[in-house]
């Protein structure tokens, strides 16, 4: 009897807060047709051989057993890590820098910066990808008009093996970077100015500052920062797409790129698929492994703090 | 405690010298400066190469500035392309998009920050855990999806999919949690449904997050390039990224980089105008208490 009661009023709870079911309501329709459904019959199609058109073969583990074989997915693969580890190396260091520098309180014009350094966000990877494309040209671009000048040999950037990687690394950070700067800066802000203070008054220098109060305080930002960072670096698409195609070889190939050769272009669409759940499980243990950092180092922090 | 900083500090400020150009401060500005150009340089690239005819070299630092001013690019661009159309698509599809993921991350961040009905936590993990999962695990079969709902060359295949983001959710639910709930109560008494609540009292207050979100959601939806690649299949209905990433290699002959030139222009400008006309709004509203929460 008592049961019942509170299962009525369970139900009672519930329909009394019907409208506030009805608000979340489209992102979870929403995520069950173009989110849920997809992965999971995306994993069905992994499982099968598949052009689009014709009926789907169940070909089992094999497409599994040829992503394991095949050496343009592993070249997509370290390429992929590389972008994904210089990257956030890059994009992380910088925007804390010039976040840290945006937030000093003597600066005059800190709004003008802040709004001519966000710029690059603004603009398209498109466009300017085909920028970088005129810009890093062998015969015709200005960065090898720039070695010619000081007498250095130019490089083929955008079709060697050896440099192709750069330029697509080097969009990406400029585009990118500002957005974290500006996340940083807005986390500089909740800090405490009295601990700047504080440490200026005993002597602290710029860098004495910044390991001992801004990385700390700024810590659950970093954290965010770096895990949306992970997932956009191994989701990079647009770049190599417009630079280099992947190419020469797959020297700049990247796993999202890949994916959209064999599904769009080959039309190899369950071996995609494959693609597409290698990239999420990485992610997934990624985000596992950075979770599992981060609580052991938070406890770490409250342990020293006591 | 803090009389004794403060103190501290008074004596520190009374011994310096009044006035004296400090090289540290120096330093940080030319730093500020080196990367401002380093941010402008490509669009400033951009802009110059477009204005040359296509006979100039494009070549070496002083080629920015064309010799001879001409806007022939731009023409020849409009001939390669439909280009009104390629605009009002990016426009469309841009512009509805963002009202919409605004609305409804908004109404649904309100849900979440100010009622307590069962299920909350849980359906709040499944929204966080959403975002751990890349778009890409099931990008062919969206495609398929698309196709079956006769989506494809249609502007409904670029808006719904992301009306609501979870980010977006997350984000409207830490804003709008400091909302009083005293102001809510009161309204309820007065008969106010809870829609009207939402409408006429919170939607006002959170304005600066709304115009926060709706910049971002319209900067990621004006230079989204994969889906309309992959949605938009005719030329009409491409938006300007998906057109100028044809550009290169359009009429089967490689385009001079003037006309590309020019193709890029007027893909990213009318963001960068809309972004330093609005930047008074710019993430000011995005006080990363969201990642804090």
């Amino acid at each position: 009897m008592e049961r019942l009661m509170s299962h009525n009023g369970l139900l009672q709870r519930m329909w009394k807060h019907r409208f506030a079911y009805a608000f979340i309501s489209p992102f979870y329709i929403l995520f069950l047709i173009f989110g849920l459904f997809p992965i999971l019959w995306s994993f069905y199609l992994t499982f099968q051989d598949w052009n689009g058109l014709s009926p789907m073969r169940s070909i089992g583990l094999r497409n599994y057993t040829a992503l394991l074989r095949d050496s343009t997915f592993h070249e997509a693969l370290s390429n992929t890590t590389i972008y994904w580890i210089v990257d956030v190396v890059f994009i992380l260091s910088l925007g804390l820098l010039f976040s840290s520098l945006l937030h000093n309180a003597w600066l005059k014009g800190g709004k003008t910066f802040r709004v001519v350094l966000f710029l690059p966000y603004v603009t398209a990877t498109v466009a300017v990808g085909l920028v970088f494309n005129m810009v890093f040209d062998f015969n015709s671009g200005l960065v090898n008009s720039i070695l010619a000048s000081l007498n250095l040999k130019p490089l083929p950037w955008l079709n060697s093996i050896e440099y192709s990687k750069v330029p697509v690394m080097l969009l990406n950070i400029w585009r990118v970077m500002p957005w974290y700067m500006l996340i940083m800066f807005s986390g500089l802000q909740a800090i405490n100015p009295e601990f700047y203070e504080a440490a200026t008054v005993d002597g602290a220098g710029p860098l004495q500052k910044l390991i001992y109060i801004t990385i700390p305080g700024l810590a659950p930002i970093l954290f965010f920062c770096f895990l949306t960072e992970t997932i956009e670096s191994f989701r990079i698409f647009t770049e190599p797409f417009i630079l280099t195609g992947g190419g020469p070889g797959a020297s700049s190939l990247s796993i999202v790129l890949y994916l959209y050769q064999n599904g769009f272009m080959i039309f190899k669409m369950g071996y995609a698929s494959t693609i597409a759940y290698a990239l999420t499980f990485i992610l997934l243990v990624i985000s596992a492994g950075q979770f599992f950092f981060l609580r052991k180092q938070s406890s770490l922090l409250e342990d020293s703090s006591s | 405690m803090t009389t004794t900083l403060s103190s501290r500090v008074d004596s520190r400020i009374q011994q310096k010298p009044a006035r004296r150009i400090q090289p540290a401060r120096v330093l940080v500005y030319a730093v500020l400066i080196i990367w401002c150009l380093f941010s402008i340089f490509p669009l400033l690239w951009m802009v110059g190469v477009s204005l040359k005819p296509v006979t100039e070299p494009i070549g070496g630092l002083n080629s920015m500035i064309p010799q001879r001013l001409t806007f022939d690019n731009f023409a020849k661009v409009a001939t390669l392309l439909p280009l009104a159309r390629n605009t009002l698509n990016s426009l469309i599809v841009a512009s509805l998009g963002t009202l919409t993921t605004v609305f409804l991350c908004a109404l649904a961040g309100f849900a979440f920050a100010k009622y307590n009905f069962p299920g909350k936590n849980i359906l709040f993990y499944v929204l966080i855990g959403t975002m751990m999962v890349p778009p890409e695990a099931g990008i062919v079969p969206t495609f398929m999806i698309m196709r079956w709902l006769g989506w494809t060359n249609n502007y409904l295949s670029l808006i719904v999919p992301r009306a609501a983001t979870a980010i977006g959710i997350f984000y409207m639910r830490q804003y709008i949690g400091s909302f009083p709930n005293e102001v809510m109560e009161q309204a309820r008494l007065d008969g106010c449904s809870e829609f009207r609540i939402f409408w006429n009292m919170v939607l006002p207050v959170v304005s600066p997050a709304l115009a926060a979100w709706g910049t971002l959601a319209f900067i990621a939806r004006w230079n989204d390039f994969m889906y309309p690649l992959l949605f938009m299949t005719s030329k009409n209905m491409y938006t300007l990224m998906v057109a100028i990433s044809k550009l290169p290699v359009s009429e089967s002959l490689s385009t001079p980089w003037p006309v590309i030139m020019a193709g890029s222009v007027i893909a990213v400008f009318p963001l960068v105008v809309i972004y330093l006309l609005l930047q008074r709004f710019q993430v000011s509203g995005l006080q990363l208490g969201a990642v804090k929460g």
